[in-house]
């Protein structure tokens, strides 16, 4: 198993890869189920045969947390859970481990991580910040990973209330807090450094943009987004600078 | 800056390949993010300087977006790539607003061509339907590297396509103190892209509280650079 273990967490980093709308990440899943599944081959032919087909089928959730639930419906197989429940486990885990991973990574440690490295840019920190950012952020992807398959192949069918008993849900929590005070601080330290303003009216121009900005997000809501938004306001000024004098 | 090398040129559409793969098929560790696409650049085309600063710009606009699964997002990567390398074709002052203009058009064809990939994956999984009813592993790794090959070649074209665009654009920059305020918009729609962002995750509870604690004092650390 423990070859098994460390081939399925590299086939994770690429539980994505045949992402379609059809089975969304559940090609991914069986493609690293396929190490776990091996030593079911010999011990119970049919069931292994059952046990591959049931690993690739539907499934979504964040990727890095993915393992958990490969590592619950893997260990499921072994203990010869009936199909159909393990069917249902497959779907139950599938909206929990998505919130959990897009607010932990996506909405915290992700944000966090970016806001942190444009500090460093702008206080002159330059690549060796970022490296370490990325680096540190990769361990952190890795060993989450790596927990997240053993806690999985660990709990099995009651890999539920581990999850809620882990330290994932605090985590989420915290992240999301420290996300939302270094990004406080990144945003006005990222505009004066972008902004060494030349003439007296880039400022206007630079705030009033600002506010559009706001008020066409809060206005508008999910009809704008950033990149709308931006290449509407920078396509705008770019006809204006080619019509001028 | 020494334009044109062909390594250089090589060199960046290699590392837009890199990021484009990380965006979503494999390892999904960070290397996509505009910041470090363009530090990446700006390496490679020794000018560092404006790598980070066209970096830094989308990457305020990419804080607003939350790639979940199967909604369509941006894919800055290309753009980024190429946006570093259109930006040095002058003064920053003057390029870096039509660099970031570039930059989101790229990513908003990067989003859509990851929806085709996306469509292409599905459609393969639909001709190996039996090798799938069956159990078949190999059936399932191939899928796997196909859709890994898919992305690689997706990921590929778009950055190859986005130096050659940068490359031939830049001999046309319109470069001139108008330019100015296209700059200034463009670092005013990323700020209000981050804000909007922000504010949209912070919700109405503690971490709106912290963003607010956050902004102040990054106010009075500007002030007092």
């Amino acid at each position: 198993m423990t070859t098994g273990f460390v081939r399925a967490s590299l086939r994770l980093l690429g539980v994505q890869a045949a992402w379609n709308y059809e089975r969304m990440t559940g090609l991914g899943m069986g493609y690293a189920a396929e190490p776990l599944l091996e030593d079911l081959k010999s011990a119970d032919p049919a069931r292994h045969a059952e046990a591959q087909i049931r690993s690739a089928e539907y499934f979504n959730s964040h990727p890095y947390l993915a393992g958990l639930a490969l590592g619950a419906l893997v260990r499921a197989e072994y203990d010869l859970v009936p199909g159909p429940q393990i069917a249902r486990l497959r779907t139950a885990l599938t909206s929990p481990l998505g919130a959990l991973g897009d607010q932990l990574f996506w909405a915290g440690l992700v944000p966090a991580v970016m806001a942190a490295g444009i500090v460093a840019v702008v206080y002159g920190a330059g690549i060796w910040a970022l490296l370490a950012a990325v680096l540190g952020y990769n361990v952190c992807r890795v060993a989450t990973g790596v927990w997240a398959l053993r806690t999985g192949l660990a709990h099995g069918a009651k890999v539920g209330s581990a999850i809620g008993s882990s330290w994932l849900p605090a985590a989420a929590q915290r992240i999301g807090l420290l996300a939302g005070l270094l990004v406080g601080i990144a945003l006005p330290l990222a505009s004066v450094w972008l902004l060494q303003a030349e003439h007296a009216w880039e400022l206007p121009v630079a705030a009033g943009t600002i506010t559009v900005g706001l008020v066409a997000a809060w206005t508008l809501g999910p009809r704008t987004n950033a990149v709308r938004f931006g290449l509407t306001a920078i396509g705008l000024a770019a006809l204006l600078a080619w019509g001028l004098p | 800056m020494m334009l044109g090398p062909a390594a250089a040129i090589g060199g960046l559409v290699a590392w837009g390949t890199v990021v484009g793969i990380d965006l979503v098929s494999f390892p999904q560790g960070l290397l996509s993010r505009p910041l470090i696409v363009g530090a990446g650049a700006g390496l490679l085309l020794g000018n560092l300087e404006d790598g980070l600063r066209v970096g830094l710009l989308l990457e305020l606009f990419a804080l607003d977006v939350l790639p979940v699964g199967a909604a369509r997002y941006p894919d800055y990567g290309a753009g980024t790539v190429g946006a570093v390398l259109f930006s040095t074709a002058g003064p920053w002052p003057q390029t870096l607003g039509l660099a970031t203009l570039f930059a989101l058009g790229f990513a908003v064809l990067g989003g859509v061509s990851l929806q085709w990939l996306r469509e292409l994956n599905g459609r393969a999984l639909q001709r190996q339907m039996a090798g799938l009813a069956a159990g078949d592993a190999a059936t399932v790794a191939r899928l796997q590297y196909r859709g890994l090959l898919g992305d690689l070649f997706r990921s590929a074209m778009l950055a190859g396509i986005a130096v050659a665009a940068a490359q031939f654009l830049r001999e046309w920059l319109p470069l001139g103190e108008r330019q100015l305020i296209v700059t200034a918009v463009a670092i005013g729609a990323g700020v209000a892209a981050a804000a909007t962002g922000a504010l949209r995750g912070a919700g109405r509870g503690a971490r709106l509280r912290w963003l607010a604690v956050g902004v102040g004092i990054g106010l009075t650390a500007a002030v007092l650079r």
